[in-house]
């Protein structure tokens, strides 16, 4: 009786086994990081129209970009940043890269979207200036290790350029905003609020 | 009366905290880039200080109680910093530095060549930079001009809006090389514009015999309607009609005019066009 029930059992594992290595691969590989949502608003764009393909182009590369730019952050590397930044945007945000780097700090991003408007599209087309509200989660850590989170409405203003086959990040930048202009006090962070 | 015992001790021990290491940031509220700030601290002992900002990730032990000194290197570029103090009673805060005052243009010019006397075919638009490449978001004013040969050719003065100030002008009425600048403040940028000749305007022609019997045919100096030789190269068209068909010829405009051999006709009509623009028509012969 005994013996029966340890045959039985082996048999099952032994099925389980064949079962779990017949899987696709793909079941246990991570799943990719995912874009973060963009929204795009162009009723405020001016001197040009912001032509449908372009909305989706745009769409797509800024959410990658920001996708790019928050490995580069968590991870520390500067150049993950070239597929998506270039010119001031790439010197900007490497620096920082870099700067964490030394210090032995990073930080990571949870994202929770972006709202952005088109201010301008040149005549052209040869550049496009957005304001994004996003909607960011931000942990600071130190050595891998949170010593700090605040979850905030970030606005930015950014430029992009048409490239080969992409439009990349030609500047980013964090603006203030409107009112009030800035906020420091224990255990509260700016416009977002702080936790620890 | 015992309940009363507790809630004061609990209160004491609250402000016996507070007093012990509270943090009350008072992180600055007008930082420019690129000019230090100093944040005073309170309590007593050592901490962490963190700074997570634009360019730049600082951890350092600090003193509390002493102030806390960032230098403009550290500060350069506009955007969130923010302050993170651990030791003691952990406090944060963020600020904001703004750019600093505008120093440099980036100006995109289109196109970079184009007929002379179009109405809006001109664009520049002008992005405003402080000394450490940060968006200058202040309005300015920026005066774009279009000059040929020292004389003027238009200039328009327009306000810059989140840091980038655009304009749509008609090319001058001259050919050749035009200044098509950008200047606010101290800043000022050229970018060369390449004004061509329009389309030829009354093109006039004239023919003779040729010493083989074919008939020579030649234009006046081919110029645009404000007077601009058109550029050599340009193709000129002389088309001869007769009883046996149509024979076309092209020719290039060279130094100014265009000459070209139609085959022999006793009775033709001769025209002559350059693109859309047709010229005056001849009849050659008998009749």
């Amino acid at each position: 009786m005994r013996d029966r029930t340890a045959w039985f059992l082996l048999a099952v594992g032994f099925l389980v086994v064949i079962m779990v290595l017949g899987l696709p691969n793909s079941m246990f590989a991570a799943a990719p990081p995912k874009t973060p949502e963009v929204r795009l608003d162009i009723s405020k764009a001016t001197p040009r129209d912001v032509e449908e393909q372009t909305q989706a182009a745009v769409v797509r590369d800024y959410g990658k970009a920001w996708q790019t730019l928050e490995q580069a952050l968590e991870q520390n590397k500067a150049d993950l940043l070239s597929g998506n930044f270039v010119g001031y945007a790439q010197d900007r945000w490497g620096q920082t890269v870099k700067a964490q780097e030394k210090s032995g700090l990073s930080r990571r991003i949870v994202d929770h979207g972006h709202h952005v408007e088109v201010l301008f599209y040149s005549v052209e087309g040869s550049a496009m200036q957005l304001r994004d509200t996003a909607q960011l989660e931000v942990q600071y850590l130190d050595g891998g290790k949170v010593i700090h989170s605040e979850s905030m409405t970030a606005r930015y203003l950014a430029l992009m350029t048409p490239a080969e086959n992409s439009w990349k990040i030609r500047i980013l930048q964090e603006i203030a905003p409107e009112t009030p202009k800035q906020s420091g006090t224990s255990n509260a962070s700016g416009p977002g609020t702080g936790s620890k | 009366m015992k309940m009363n015992r507790i809630t004061l001790s609990i209160f004491g021990a609250m402000l016996l905290a507070m007093s012990a290491g509270a943090q009350n940031l008072n992180l600055p509220t007008d930082a420019t880039a690129g000019q230090a700030v100093s944040i005073p601290t309170s309590g007593s002992g050592s901490a962490t200080l963190y700074v997570y900002g634009p360019g730049t990730a600082i951890k350092q032990k600090i003193q509390l109680g002493e102030p806390i000194q960032l230098e403009g290197e550290q500060l350069k570029k506009s955007g969130r910093y923010t302050v993170i103090i651990a030791g003691g009673q952990d406090s944060s805060g963020s600020f904001f530095v703004s750019p600093a005052k505008l120093e440099s243009l980036a100006f995109l010019a289109r196109p970079s060549r184009v007929p002379a006397s179009r109405p809006g075919v001109i664009s520049g638009s002008a992005y405003l930079f402080d000394g450490f490449n940060n968006l200058v978001l202040e309005k300015h004013p920026v005066k774009f001009g279009l000059t040929i040969d020292g004389s003027s050719g238009g200039g328009r003065s327009v306000d810059s809006n989140n840091g980038v100030a655009w304009v749509r002008m008609d090319s001058g009425k001259k050919a050749g090389a035009a200044q098509f600048t950008a200047t606010s403040g101290d800043a000022t940028v050229n970018r060369v514009v390449q004004q061509t000749a329009s389309d030829p305007c009354n093109i006039r022609m004239k023919a003779q015999p040729a010493k083989n019997g074919n008939i020579l045919v030649e234009t006046d100096p081919i110029r645009d309607c404000t007077g601009n030789p058109v550029p050599d190269g340009t193709i000129v068209t002389f088309t001869s009609t007769d009883q046996n068909g149509r024979s076309t010829v092209d020719a290039r405009i060279k130094r100014g005019i265009a000459q070209a051999e139609l085959p022999p006709s006793q009775s033709a009509t001769i025209s002559v066009a350059a693109g859309v623009v047709l010229g005056n028509e001849i009849h050659w012969g008998g009749r």
